[in-house]
C-alpha cells in the first residue's frame, strides 16, 4: 500500500534518528521481558526448592514470652499443651518434635548435624526414607540425605553424636527445604533417645499433618481456641499460608522490576513521540500537498501511524530477540541454572514484552498521526 | 412586490448549468487582530471548457477564490456549487473526495510528493481513488511520455528534474483520475518565459479536449491564452 510505502520510504531518509528512536524501544521490551523472565524464573525455582506441600499446621511457643511460665530463657510445648492439641485436631495426627544441634563424629570427621527427635511410628509422616529402616531400637536414627553423602554415611554405619553413639538404620529422600523441619543436613532419632540424653521433656514444636486440605483452618482455630484463651502460648502457621505468602512477595517482586522496565518504555515512549512530531512538523508542506489532491484525513493518520508501527515492529523484534540473551544472562547471574528460562511460564514474557513494546509505540504515534491528519490544508500548503 | 424587496441572489446572473457557480460567496479569515475579508460576496460563474484567468494585484483574494473552488475551504457565507453539489453541505470526506475525483491542481511550486518517485507521484491519485496498487498499470506512464517526459525519468525522485520537467509532471498526475476542473495558480511563475510557454501550450490543448481550467496568473502574456478574465481587486470582483 502507497501509504506504508511512504513511511517505510520517511523511516529509510531519516535512518539515524529511526534508529535511535527504535532503540528506546529494544531497551524498554528488553527491560521488561527479562525483568519479567528473571522474577518469573525466581519464583518458579523457590516454588520448585520448597518441598512443604501445603497440608501442615506447625505450632510453636510463643518466643521470649514475659509471665510467670517462662521457666528457662527457651519456651517449649508442654505435655499437657501436647494433649490438648492431639485432643482438638483429632482425627488428623500431632506429631511433636524436638530440635536441636550437636557435634558429631564419623570415623576421623567431626562436624554439627542438626537433630531431630520424632517418634518411631511418627517418621514416616514427616519424611520419605529411600533406604533401610525407622529405628527400632532407641538408639537407631535415619540420616539426611545431604549428610550422609557428605560423609558417606550407609546403613549400619556409626555416628558418635555429643558423648552417644547411635547407629545409621536408613537414609533419608532428599527433602529440600521445608517450613517445618530440615532433615536433609540432620540426624533423626527417637524422641526417647532425644529426651534421656538432652534431659528435655517439652517439646520445641508440633506438627499437625492435616488429611484434608480444606481442614486447615479449623485445624489453626481449634488449636488457638484451646491454647491461646487466656495468654498468647504458641504461635500457629500453616504451611499453605507461608507458601502463599512467599509466592506473593516473589509475584510482587517480579510487578517491581516489570515496572522498571515499564519505566523504561515509557521513556521510551517519548522517544517515538518525539521522533514522529519532527516527522509531522518537517513535512507540513506535503501534508498540505496530498492533502490537496485528494487524500482523507484518516489515510493522513494512518500514513504516520504506519511509520509509529514500523518503528514499534523492528524495537521489538529486535528486543524480543535480545531479550532472550538478557533474560539467560540475568537468570544465570541470579539463581546460577538456567534451566526455568525454558518454562512456557517464563518465555511467555518475550512476546509480552514485545506486545507492550508495539503497543507504546502506536500509543506514543496517535497524538502525532492524528495532529497530522487535522492540519488545515490550506495553511499546511502555504507553509514553507 | 416582495420580490423586488428581496434582491435576487447576484441579480439571477448565475445559469444553473454552470460547473461552478459562486453566489455571493464571502471568505472572512478571523485573525486575533480583527478579521480579513479576502472575499467579499463574489458572484462568479464557469461554464463547461471555459479558460479562464483570473487576474489582481498581490492580497486581492485570487487564491482564496482558487482554494474554494478546489473545495480545500467552503464559504463563510453565501453559496458555491461544484458540479452542482452545493459545497457547504459536503463532509471534509466528502470535499476530499471530490479534489480527488473531479479537480485537478497545479501550482506554482510544482508540490510533487518528495518520497516518491516520478511514477509513484503521478500513480497516486490513481491509487487513492482506486484503493490499490495500479502496477502494470499504463496509463500514468503514457501520461508522463504524453507530456513529454522520457522513460528513464520515470524512476527519478522530483528534485532531479528542471522546473518545467517537474511542472509537466504536475500537469500529469493533475490529469491522471481524468477531472472536469483543471485549477492552476500560478503555473509559469516559477518557470522562465521559453518554458512557460510549453506549459501554456500544454494547458491550452488540455482545455481544448474539454477539460474546464481555472488559471490564477499575474502575467498578461499568460491570460491571453485564457477565453476570459476575471480581475478581482480587494476581494471583489472588479
Ligand atoms: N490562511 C489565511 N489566514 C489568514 N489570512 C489569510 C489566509 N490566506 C490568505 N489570507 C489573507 O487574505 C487576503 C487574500 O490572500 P490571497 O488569497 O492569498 O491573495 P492573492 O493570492 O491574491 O495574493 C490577504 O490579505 C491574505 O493575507
Ligand atoms: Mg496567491
Amino acid at each position: 500500500m502507497i501509504f506504508f510505502e511512504i513511511a517505510k520510504r520517511n523511516i529509510r531518509l531519516n535512518l539515524l534518528r529511526s534508529f535511535l528512536a527504535a532503540a528506546g524501544i529494544v531497551i524498554g521490551v528488553v527491560a521488561i521481558s527479562s525483568m519479567g523472565m528473571l522474577g518469573s524464573s525466581l519464583t518458579l525455582s523457590v516454588t520448585d526448592s520448597l518441598s512443604t506441600v501445603g497440608d501442615s499446621v506447625i505450632i510453636v511457643p510463643v518466643v521470649g514470652q514475659p509471665g510467670q511460665n517462662m521457666v528457662t530463657t527457651e519456651s517449649l510445648i508442654t505435655g499437657r499443651q501436647l494433649q490438648q492439641i492431639v485432643r482438638v485436631v483429632a482425627p488428623n495426627e500431632a506429631v511433636p518434635i524436638y530440635a536441636g544441634a550437636d557435634r558429631i563424629e564419623i570415623g576421623p570427621d567431626k562436624a554439627v548435624a542438626a537433630l531431630y527427635g520424632i517418634r518411631p511410628d511418627q517418621i514416616p509422616l514427616m519424611v520419605d526414607i529411600a533406604e533401610g529402616i525407622v529405628p527400632r531400637s532407641t538408639s537407631g536414627a535415619l540420616a539426611g540425605a545431604t549428610l550422609a553423602d557428605e560423609y558417606d554415611l550407609k546403613t549400619g554405619s556409626r555416628v558418635k553424636v555429643g558423648n552417644e553413639t547411635v547407629r545409621i538404620t536408613g537414609i533419608l529422600e532428599e527433602q529440600g527445604m521445608g517450613f517445618d523441619i530440615n532433615p536433609d543436613n540432620a540426624l533423626i532419632v527417637s524422641e526417647r533417645w532425644y529426651s534421656t540424653t538432652y534431659d528435655q521433656d517439652n517439646y520445641d514444636q508440633v506438627i499437625v499433618k492435616v488429611r484434608d486440605i480444606n481442614d486447615i483452618d479449623a485445624v489453626k482455630l481449634a488449636v488457638e481456641r484451646t491454647l491461646n484463651r487466656r495468654d498468647d502460648e504458641v504461635t500457629v502457621y500453616d504451611t499453605r499460608m507461608i507458601l502463599e505468602m512467599i509466592v506473593e512477595t516473589f509475584n510482587q517482586i517480579s510487578v517491581f522490576t516489570t515496572a522498571i522496565g515499564g519505566i523504561s518504555l515509557v521513556v521510551a515512549g517519548v522517544s517515538i513521540f518525539n521522533v514522529q512530531m519532527m516527522s509531522v512538523t518537517e513535512r507540513i508542506k506535503e501534508i498540505g500537498i496530498i492533502r490537496s489532491i485528494g487524500t482523507k484525513r484518516f489515510e493522513v493518520m494512518r500514513m504516520f501511524l504506519y511509520e509509529a508501527f514500523i518503528l514499534g515492529l523492528i524495537g521489538s523484534g529486535i528486543g524480543g530477540i535480545l531479550s532472550f540473551a538478557g533474560g539467560y544472562i540475568a537468570i544465570s547471574i541470579m539463581l546460577q541454572d538456567t534451566s526455568y528460562l525454558f518454562n512456557p511460564e517464563t518465555l511467555f514474557y518475550i512476546p509480552y514484552g514485545m506486545g507492550i513494546g508495539l503497543l507504546v509505540t502506536i500509543v506514543s504515534g496517535l497524538y502525532p498521526a492524528w495532529k497530522a491528519a487535522n492540519l488545515n490544508p490550506i495553511e499546511a500548503l502555504r507553509f514553507e | 412586490m416582495e420580490e423586488e424587496v428581496s434582491a435576487p441572489v447576484c441579480n439571477g446572473e448565475i445559469p444553473e448549468d454552470a460547473v461552478i457557480r459562486l453566489e455571493e460567496a464571502t471568505k472572512v479569515y478571523s485573525l486575533p487582530f480583527g478579521d480579513v475579508v479576502a472575499l467579499d460576496s463574489v458572484c462568479i460563474s464557469v461554464m463547461p471548457g471555459e479558460f479562464i484567468a483570473i487576474m489582481g494585484p498581490s492580497g486581492s483574494g485570487k487564491s482564496t477564490l482558487l482554494n474554494l473552488i478546489g473545495s480545500l475551504d467552503v464559504p463563510t457565507s453565501g453559496d458555491l456549487y461544484i458540479d452542482g453539489r452545493d459545497t457547504r453541505t459536503l463532509s471534509d470526506d466528502e470535499l476530499t473526495e471530490l479534489r480527488r475525483d473531479r479537480i485537478g491542481f497545479i501550482f506554482q511550486q510544482f508540490n510533487l510528493i518528495p518520497l516518491l518517485t516520478v511514477l509513484e507521484n503521478v500513480e497516486y491519485p490513481m491509487i487513492l481513488k482506486s484503493r490499490q496498487a495500479v502496477k502494470g498499470n499504463s496509463r500514468a506512464r503514457d501520461l508522463l511520455l504524453k507530456v513529454g517526459l522520457t522513460e528513464q525519468m520515470l524512476a527519478h525522485k522530483p528534485k532531479e528534474l528542471s522546473g518545467g520537467q517537474q511542472q509537466r509532471v504536475a500537469i500529469a498526475r493533475a490529469l491522471i483520475n481524468d477531472p472536469a476542473i483543471l485549477l492552476c495558480d500560478e503555473p509559469t511563475g516559477n518557470l522562465d518565459q521559453a518554458t512557460g510557454r510549453l506549459i501554456m501550450d500544454m494547458l491550452s490543448e488540455v482545455n481544448r479536449r474539454g477539460k474546464t481550467v481555472i488559471m490564477v496568473t499575474h502575467d498578461a502574456d499568460v491570460a491571453a491564452y485564457a477565453s476570459r478574465t476575471i480581475t478581482i481587486v480587494d476581494g471583489k470582483v472588479a
